[in-house]
């Protein structure tokens, strides 16, 4: 006799309510206490003066939003941010497809190709970034020197507010294209022939093929890659942080996460900090929600 | 594509291309880790290094304890790997196989985690982290970590797939909901686990900013922890962070190329989805 | 089954589990009864190593206490882990860092000052007393001055040489320093590299403050010793703001490009620098040409805001307090302090170095003599809570200044309006 239990409309069976619960409470006491805590913890501060210097942490509403929200260099960080995905995820997107399109042909040396275009991928930051400010020093770096031997003139990589955020995000697309490449490549290779054969006998031409067949049938992945872009791209901090501190050349590359982490750790204003993470926090969920509307009217799904 | 013997050479040829500037770091830096000062200050720039200058290597060797990083990435990598998709495996059968109260609202919560920066909760972490009296510990470097919502919605997708009529004939043969996991969902799910361990692994190599505010003492330091604070300390000996770098990705790169047939394979049979 | 239960139970458990009541106020000792002190260092490289020699001296002169030394990074790195560390009392018994007043004092944290007063050997009045300045935080010490730094002009004599300029004569004022740099540019490039220029500096704000003292014009102005002001938006400051602006109009130096400025001079494409004291033991070695120092050039009068850090000491109990002591007065014996401080380039903090033999025959090299004898012009303003914010914003209006994007007065006034928001 299995017994049950309504909740709403709904009836479930004790038994397997408690298994499921039992079996989730790893994860959720983790959420609970690494997440959902710290994050609980962060709207309060939002709306506190929180100063670890001034010991500070008294409640003022929404006064660091007010500041926030008259701040340049936090609404600059905020144009830089979005500047950042828009520039970086159609390169990456077009680039990675393209690449897992070409590996996905029968080319020699494949694996060896492949390895090397994924190798970028499992490099500490740390490491990667270093070799590149080296490449885009504009005395002794190898770019300049190229440019130099075309007969072009110099540039000030990451230096000049024209192109820092930029070479960031060539940096960056180059760290990052293994990845993508990789989750292109496997959902290639996870088409099943018999819908690339039928357009054959139907006469279709390879560019038929691939924009008709393979790129639907392609589209999750893209959707998926298109989503983890704009969330990553949101939490980019590293590279921006090694490359040009205090964020770059006329605050040029101080995205979002820049501007949370000099708030609270360069100005000890945790409270500020707190408030900007928040604004952050909604943006992205904001975007999240677009990109789902968007994806239900133009995701194929099998 | 089933064209065994037919190399395409145009495709070669533009990714031969694409390969060049992928590697050209790695090759600037496997030469730049041979360089003696006098090469990396040189005007105008050299781009082969005068001599083997074998001793950068042994420099970076002598100023930190390398292995014991190697060691301790590898370690904490590892582990945090086995218990994130542990528990993951667990939660993503709850979300994916079974009927319980207020499924809905918890998944979302638990998936929508994937969008916090981590910047975002660093300050409250550390401070709860302080109280379990875990700073510079083993265990504050995993715990805060292990969670992962991406790898609990790649194996939820993946458990959708498998057809609920497997499920019933488990049900008859006497199993429970936790028989059929192991049983009917662990067994059929091979390629989704080693997909998800494959980035969970990956990403857990890779973190920065948690064990940077962490970990203080030196033997608690992790891969690129260690490299951060050995490049401050080389200042502008750039040979000999060249040379640390390179010790420290090699190993990984040589593993990865003997690896990745394996981890493409199973990757594309996980049909990863989102 | 069972197993996978087991492990479901453990996992929740070493999620749960793990509260450990860590009381921090009695003193950590090894497995055999010494007190085992934790010190953070914010020294790279050969600095580093000469410090490390010190701690490792203080742990074979006793045996009652060891200390673990550990490399905390860079300044900027130090600063952000003590910060969540001090409040979650994870901190360390004792650090050498930058800005040590703004994580004790600022802290109500005035531990060390009772040290200081009552210890009769330790001899406060000893050291320098603007270097006392420099470890105040509202008018009260909080830290111990240790390595201390001035800003010297390094200049690269192999491009001096083949400009044609006579490098006995030293730059007096910025003037001359302008015309020596324009010309070094000009006729100094021997390697006709396309990326080579006059005169640049790797610490902006420090290096414009010091221009601004030695125009008349003080930094901040403090009333009734916890509220300081900042007046660098004053006619004099201005003046200072305007020659800085002309450097980079006439692509003497490069704009805004200071954080390239040490690996410019370094390569060889940089004739002068102004760098802290600290590059002297590291430079020497390192730099592939002639190494010359000049003294910092004036505006009306020769003035030099000490740089570098010191020693700090965290309240852990009376007991670890005490023992944390003990190593701040070895380092600080006046034999200790100055041999880290020849070793490095900091200056000596004791006024009884100069007695000292190692430090009489190191101190007349040339090197030495020029970091040493600016220390008579030295000075230093308490450390403030927006000290860090006051730096961050003097470098954003300086490279708005250097990049052209806007004028003298408009960047100072721009800059001391934010900064006084910010204090408010």
């Amino acid at each position: 006799m299995i017994r049950k239990f309504r909740l709403g409309k709904s009836y479930y069976e004790w038994g397997e309510s408690a298994i499921a619960f039992f079996i989730l409470l790893p994860t959720l006491s983790l959420v609970a206490l690494f997440i959902l805590w710290p994050l609980v913890q962060v709207f309060y501060l939002s709306l506190t003066n929180w100063s670890l210097v001034k010991g500070t942490k008294d409640f003022i509403g929404l006064d660091n939003f007010r500041f926030l929200s008259k701040d340049p260099n936090f609404l600059k960080s905020i144009r830089t941010t979005f500047m950042y995905s828009f520039i970086k995820i159609p390169i990456d997107l077009v680039l990675a497809l393209g690449c897992a399109v070409l590996l996905d042909k029968a080319v020699p040396f494949r694996r060896f190709i492949r390895a090397s275009y994924f190798a970028p991928v499992i490099v500490p930051i740390v490491a990667s970034a270093l070799i590149w400010i080296w490449f885009y020093d504009p005395g002794i770096g190898p770019f300049n020197t190229i440019l130099k031997t075309l007969g072009l003139a110099p540039v000030n990589w990451l230096s000049d507010e024209r192109t820092a955020l930029l070479s960031i995000i060539i940096f960056a697309v180059w760290r990052g294209l293994g990845y993508d490449i990789l989750l292109f490549l496997t959902g290639l290779q996870g088409i099943s022939e018999t819908y690339v054969e039928a357009a054959r006998i139907d006469g279709a031409n390879p560019r038929q093929i691939f924009f008709r067949i393979k790129l639907p049938l392609l589209s999750p992945i893209v959707y998926f890659v298109l989503l983890m872009g704009v969330i990553n791209s949101f939490k980019v901090f590293t590279e921006i942080s090694v490359m040009t501190p205090n964020g770059g050349p006329l605050y040029s590359t101080g995205v979002m996460v820049y501007y949370i982490y000099e708030a609270a750790f360069t100005r000890g204003r945790f409270g500020r900090a707190a408030a900007a993470s928040v604004v952050l926090f909604a943006i992205v969920l904001a975007l999240t929600l677009v990109q789902k509307k968007i994806a239900k009217k133009s995701v194929f799904s099998e | 594509m089933s064209k065994p013997h037919k190399h395409n050479w145009a495709a070669f040829t533009a990714l031969v291309a694409g390969l060049v500037v992928m590697i050209f770091p790695f090759v600037w830096m496997i030469l730049s880790a041979f360089k003696s000062k006098a090469d990396v200050y040189a005007y105008p720039p050299k781009w082969i290094p005068s001599g083997l200058n074998w001793e950068n290597f042994a420099r970076a060797f002598v100023m930190v304890p390398f292995a014991r990083w190697f060691l301790n990435s590898l370690l904490v990598s590892a582990a945090m790997t086995f218990l994130q998709v542990g528990s993951a495996i667990f939660a993503a059968y709850a979300f994916s196989k079974m009927r319980f109260p207020f499924k809905g609202a918890i998944y979302l919560v638990v998936i929508s985690t994937m969008l916090l920066p981590q910047i975002l909760t660093i300050i409250p972490m550390f401070l709860l982290i302080a109280k379990l009296g875990l700073v510079d510990s083993y265990g504050g470097l995993i715990l805060p970590e292990l969670f992962s919502g991406f790898t609990i919605l790649l194996l939820q997708q993946y458990f959708m797939a498998i057809p609920d009529d497997l499920m019933h004939a488990a049900r008859i043969d006497g199993c429970g909901p936790l028989g059929c996991l192991r049983h009917v969902v662990i067994p059929n799910s091979g390629a989704a686990i080693a997909t998800a361990s494959f980035f969970s692994f990956l990403g857990h190599w890779r973190s920065y900013l948690w064990p940077l505010i962490v970990v203080n003492s030196t033997k608690l330091r992790t891969l690129p922890i260690g490299l951060k604070y050995l490049i401050t300390e080389s200042s502008n000996d750039y040979q000999v962070m060249m040379a640390a770098s390179v010790m420290a990705i090699m190993p990984v790169l040589i593993a990865f190329v003997f690896t990745e047939k394996r981890f493409i394979r199973s990757i594309t049979l996980s049909g990863l989805k989102a | 089954m069972s197993r996978r239960l087991i492990l479901a139970s453990l996992l929740a458990l070493v999620t749960l589990g793990f509260v450990s009541a860590a009381d921090n106020r009695a003193a950590v000792r090894t497995p055999d009864g010494k007190i085992k002190l934790t010190l953070w260092f914010a020294l790279a490289g050969a600095n580093g190593d000469a410090f490390k020699a010190q701690v490792d001296g203080f742990n074979k002169s006793q045996d009652k206490v060891v200390v673990e030394p550990i490399f905390s990074g860079s300044y900027a790195d130090t600063a952000t882990k003590i910060v969540p560390a001090l409040e979650a009392k994870a901190e360390p018994n004792v650090a050498l860092m930058a800005a040590g007043p703004l994580y004790t004092g600022a802290y109500k944290n005035w531990a060390i000052l009772d040290y200081i007063n009552s210890d009769k050997d330790f001899n406060k009045d000893d050291i320098f007393p603007g270097m006392w300045e420099y470890s105040k935080f509202d008018g009260k010490i909080c830290a111990v001055p240790y390595n201390i730094s001035t800003p010297v002009l390094f200049y690269n004599k192999d491009i001096l040489a083949a400009a044609g300029i006579d490098a006995s004569k030293a730059p007096v004022t910025w003037a001359d320093l302008y015309t020596m740099a324009k010309k070094a540019q000009a006729d100094g490039n021997k390697n006709k590299s396309d990326d080579f220029w006059g005169f640049d500096m790797s610490d902006a704000p420090w290096l414009f403050k010091a221009m601004l003292s030695q125009n008349g014009n003080p930094v901040v102005e403090t009333k009734e010793q916890t509220t300081t002001i900042p007046v660098y938006d004053r006619a004099d400051a201005v003046e200072v703001a305007t020659f800085w602006k002309k450097l980079a109009d006439d692509k003497v130096m490069p704009q805004a490009q200071h954080a390239n400025a040490e690996k410019r001079f370094l390569a060889g494409n940089l004739a002068f620098i102004v760098a802290s004291s600290s590059r002297i033991g590291r430079w020497t070695t390192d730099a592939k040409f002639g190494l010359g120092a000049f003294t910092l050039p004036r505006f009306k009068k020769a003035s030099i805001p000490l740089g570098g850090g010191g020693l700090v000491l965290f309240d852990k109990g009376k007991e670890a307090n005490d023992a944390s002591w003990l190593l701040i007065k070895y380092l600080m014996k006046v034999e200790n302090q100055a041999t880290f401080a020849m070793a490095t380039g900091y200056v000596p903090v004791r006024k009884s170095s100069v007695n000292v033999p190692s430090v009489k025959a190191v101190s007349e090299t040339p090197l030495y003599k020029i970091a040493l004898a600016q220390l008579k012009d030295s000075w230093a303003y308490w450390h403030f809570n927006e000290m860090g914010t006051m730096d961050l914003l003097i470098g954003q209006a300086l490279e708005r200044l250097e990049k052209g994007k806007q004028q003298p007065a408009e960047a100072m006034t721009a800059s001391v309006a934010e900064l006084k928001a910010e204090m408010q």
